[in-house]
């Protein structure tokens, strides 16, 4: 018997073009959380894709338990006990909670399911992971936090004994990411071996003995989580030492831009009032659902509110459409850059110049040659990672990516601008980056409202954070008196807190 | 805010000719000589005059492809334009029956057509949540519905007076006005769908219709625009159906809606939203026309022709996928 349940040696992985793992290895001990860490592209995901049998590395060898083998597909790695979690669970949303755990491998008498039976083995495991909800419950309307705990069911119904996470924290509040730790905790004394993938190194220093670094698809290095710092951790991944994670620089705050008064619209906000000023940075946090995205929504007219006033410059403004909003240079960089911010199969010039493309058209025609200039020049301005302007977003990182959606934004006239989550899924080096584009548009004078539910990315980069609870706003706190914890605690749900649903 | 790192980022296109050829297009192109070669040796009454003379029936409906390839571009589908020119047909020939000048009789048409459409834009840009083929299935039924009240069912009515109609079915030399009108048009609807802020609009439409929405995109407004539009479409192609049988009847038009997707989708118009282009459309519509003429001179049954561009339509599917696959096994041998 080997001391390792899980072993990889010389691991390479070739796509037509590029080398997505050279030569990687990696050893996982039995009940052991161990965190695999390293920047977007850096190889992580084709590492798990080949663990799972998705994939079939070109070189090297798989050990299970001191046993080479050889996975032909994702169905003998689950036979050999291996199972994956991703940060969007891959699940059925129309079937129950109970199908989802059982796909694929439902109990089964004379051909028939035996629905009984099921529900009851669901519920049985549920009740283990301390799950809120029931196992008849339609997967499609448990919130993210749920749906990955239906799937980690699903995994110890096969019995796994190595339990791949792939980011599961990233869509998580920080209630729901407590949550997730006490299982993982509970699966760990089970002597389930856990990888874990995240972006996030909280997550790493509370769960994770050791923590791999991969790095432009090579293997870096394997460390004891115990006397690591995050300075050596963002070395190990980035190659180069970062200075500054969050370079607010000190701008004269000047006069109010925009403000919002008694936003209500029901069952997601109600009587939310706030103002933002020329060079402020205002951080908008809270649980996720709590109604922030909502609220910014409705003031670029995405969507509509029943009651409340926008006022610009002092001025009352009316907005119905997203048009509106941008006439008067109130910029929303949303959430979701894949479904929201971009056009993915588009190239980069296209997705930049589409909200100003009839601001240089010649009778309604589009003026290309002015657009490959204006698109260039915008692209390089946020330094975006690319070769030309013509590949599809979606050839890009996730942080070059954003980039592309604050090029985007660059292009318009703005006079406030609206950032919800701007670093969600981004990676250290270029999050850096994208805090450094903002501490300089709040240099040149704009008001800037960034919504995150990352307690360091507020208390760095913003003047002054607003909280948020149940659609309400909960405080208003100054750069200066914020901590983590008057933060958390104006975020979470009092028992008055219900009301406003 | 200049980039820090002084990284430059290539803005220049790549040669566009070589794409030219590569492209869909190009290939349809080819096929369209292939098919006219075949079908000059099939057919010994083939030839370029030949194919005027009998093309106006045929391409009254290309008129509908042009409306069509917008709809399809943006990801949507209208499956009631068969019946909108049945009811526009219906109504402008009871109107020159009626005693209306000429002119009066086309604009009723362009009328109804239009207003059909604007009932389609009315429900589907107001209840954004129905699916357009369910909306124009129900309109299909509703619009050839009321053309059968008013010709009773199966019922049909001639026009007595029909100089007019004539006069639009006239011919410059051996070439029919309809083609003049047909290639205009198709001129200006690449053009707009091809050069213009609003056909960028259209296709951002179709590959992302939130994206759009966040972009400030109007895309309810380029919605109904583009549903009435086809409505009005389906107007002018009625009128020069007239022009052709000189009367209407309840099954006028009827599977035109298919034939109008069958040529944009055989064009390399998806129906899933975001590519193709007007080009390809009428190239395809093109190969068609000439099928039919072709083939329909050989005697070969209708039933029979349809299954051949059938055939030709999976085969296009296809193909696609397939020249894809060769030029990434391609370029990776290159590299």
């Amino acid at each position: 018997m080997s001391e390792y349940v899980l072993e990889l040696k010389g691991i390479t992985k070739i796509f037509p073009g590029v080398k997505a793992l050279n030569n990687v290895q990696f050893q996982l001990l039995p009940g052991e959380v161990h965190a695999l860490m390293g920047e977007n592209g850096a190889g992580k995901s084709t590492f798990i894709k080949v663990i799972t049998g998705v994939h079939k590395a070109e070189e090297g060898e798989i050990f299970l338990d001191g046993e080479k083998v050889d996975f032909k597909g994702p169905k003998d790695a689950q036979e050999a006990g291996i199972a994956a979690v991703y940060q969007h669970p891959t699940s059925y949303p129309d079937l129950t909670v109970a199908e989802n755990i059982f796909m694929g491998h439902e109990i089964v008498k004379n051909h028939m399911i035996q629905w009984g039976a099921m529900n009851a083995e669901a519920n049985k495991l549920l009740q283990k992971l301390d799950a809120d909800f029931d196992a008849k419950a339609e997967m499609g309307t448990l919130s993210v936090a749920q749906q990955q705990m239906v799937e980690i069911a699903k995994a110890i119904s096969t019995n796994a004994r190595i339990i791949i996470l792939d980011e599961p924290t990233a869509s998580l509040t920080r209630a729901e990411s407590e949550k997730l730790y006490k299982l993982v905790d509970q699966l760990k004394e089970d002597g389930v071996s856990i990888i874990f993938i995240s972006h996030r190194f909280e997550d790493m220093y509370r769960l994770a003995s050791r923590v791999t670094v991969f790095r432009d698809s090579q293997y870096i290095g394997t460390y004891p989580v115990d006397g690591i710092t995050n300075a050596d951790l963002i070395k190990a991944m980035v190659g180069r030492e970062i200075t500054t994670m969050y370079p607010k620089p000190k701008v004269e705050i000047g006069d109010e831009v925009l403000r919002i008064e008694h936003f209500s619209m029901p069952g997601y906000f109600k009587d939310v009032s706030f103002n933002v000023r020329a060079g402020e940075i205002l951080g908008m946090t809270g649980l996720v659902g709590a109604g922030r995205t909502e609220v910014v929504e409705a003031v670029c007219g995405i969507t509509q509110v029943e009651e409340g006033k926008v006022y610009l410059n002092r001025e009352e403004i009316h907005i119905r459409k997203p048009i509106d909003a941008m006439k008067k240079g109130i910029i929303l960089l949303p959430e979701d850059r894949q479904k929201e911010g971009l056009i993915m199969s588009w190239g980069l010039g296209r997705n930049v110049t589409l909200p100003i493309m009839g601001k240089y058209a010649k009778r309604g025609l589009n003026d290309n040659k002015k657009e490959r200039e204006v698109s260039r020049d915008l692209l390089e301005s946020v330094d975006t990672k690319a070769v030309d302007i013509f590949q599809p977003a979606s050839s890009l990182s996730g942080g070059n990516q954003q980039k592309v959606v604050v090029a985007k934004a660059l292009g318009q006239e703005m006079k406030v601008v609206i950032m919800d989550e701007p670093t969600k899924g981004v990676d250290v080096g270029a999050k850096a980056e994208i805090y450094a584009i903002m501490g300089d548009l709040a240099k040149q004078g704009y008001a800037i409202i960034l919504i995150s539910s990352e307690m360091p990315e507020i208390l760095g980069m913003a003047d002054r954070i607003f909280v948020m609870c149940n659609g309400r706003k909960t405080g208003e706190l100054m750069r200066e008196e914020a901590t983590q914890e008057i933060i958390l605690d104006l975020s979470m749900e009092k028992a008055s807190g219900k009301e406003a649903r | 805010m200049a980039g820090k790192s002084g990284r430059t980022i290539n803005n220049i296109p790549e040669n566009p000719v070589r794409k030219m050829i590569f492209s869909w297009e190009g290939i349809l192109f080819l096929l369209l000589i292939a098919i006219n070669i075949f079908c000059s040796m099939y057919s010994e009454f083939y030839n370029i005059s030949s194919l005027l003379r009998q093309m106006p029936v045929y391409l009254a409906e290309v008129f509908l492809m042009l409306g069509m390839a917008f709809i399809l571009v943006m990801g949507e589908i209208d499956i009631s334009v068969g019946s909108i020119v049945c009811l526009s047909a219906t109504l402008a020939c009871l109107s020159s029956n009626a005693g209306l000048p000429f002119p009066a009789v086309f604009l009723v048409s362009l009328l109804v057509g239009t207003a059909c459409g604007i009932v389609n834009a009315l429900i589907l840009t107001n209840f954004q949540e129905l699916p357009p083929m369910i909306v124009t299935l129900s309109t299909q039924i509703i619009f050839r519905g009321l053309a059968e009240i008013i010709l009773g069912s199966g019922g049909s009515v001639s026009v007595s007076n029909t100089a007019g109609f004539r006069a639009i079915a006239g011919k410059v030399g051996q070439v029919p006005y309809i083609l003049f009108l047909v290639l205009i048009l198709a001129v200006i609807y690449a053009v707009v769908l091809g050069k213009s802020t609003f056909g960028r609009s259209v296709y951002a439409i179709g590959t992302n219709r939130t994206t759009a929405y966040y972009s400030g995109i109007p895309v309810q407004k380029i919605r109904f625009v583009i549903y009435t539009l086809m409505g009005t479409l389906c107007g002018v192609c009625a009128m020069f159906l007239i022009s052709n049988s000189y009367g209407a009847n309840t099954t006028t038009g009827e599977n035109f809606e298919m034939d109008a997707i069958a040529m944009a989708v055989f064009g390399g118009i998806m129906s899933t939203g975001g590519r193709g282009n007007i080009a390809g459309g009428v190239i395809s519509a093109i190969i068609i026309v000439c099928l039919r003429v072709g083939l329909g001179q050989r005697n070969v049954n209708a039933q029979v022709i349809l299954l051949i561009i059938g055939l030709l339509l999976i085969c296009t599917v296809g193909l696609p996928n397939l020249v894809k696959n060769m030029r990434q096994t391609r370029k990776v041998k290159k590299n």
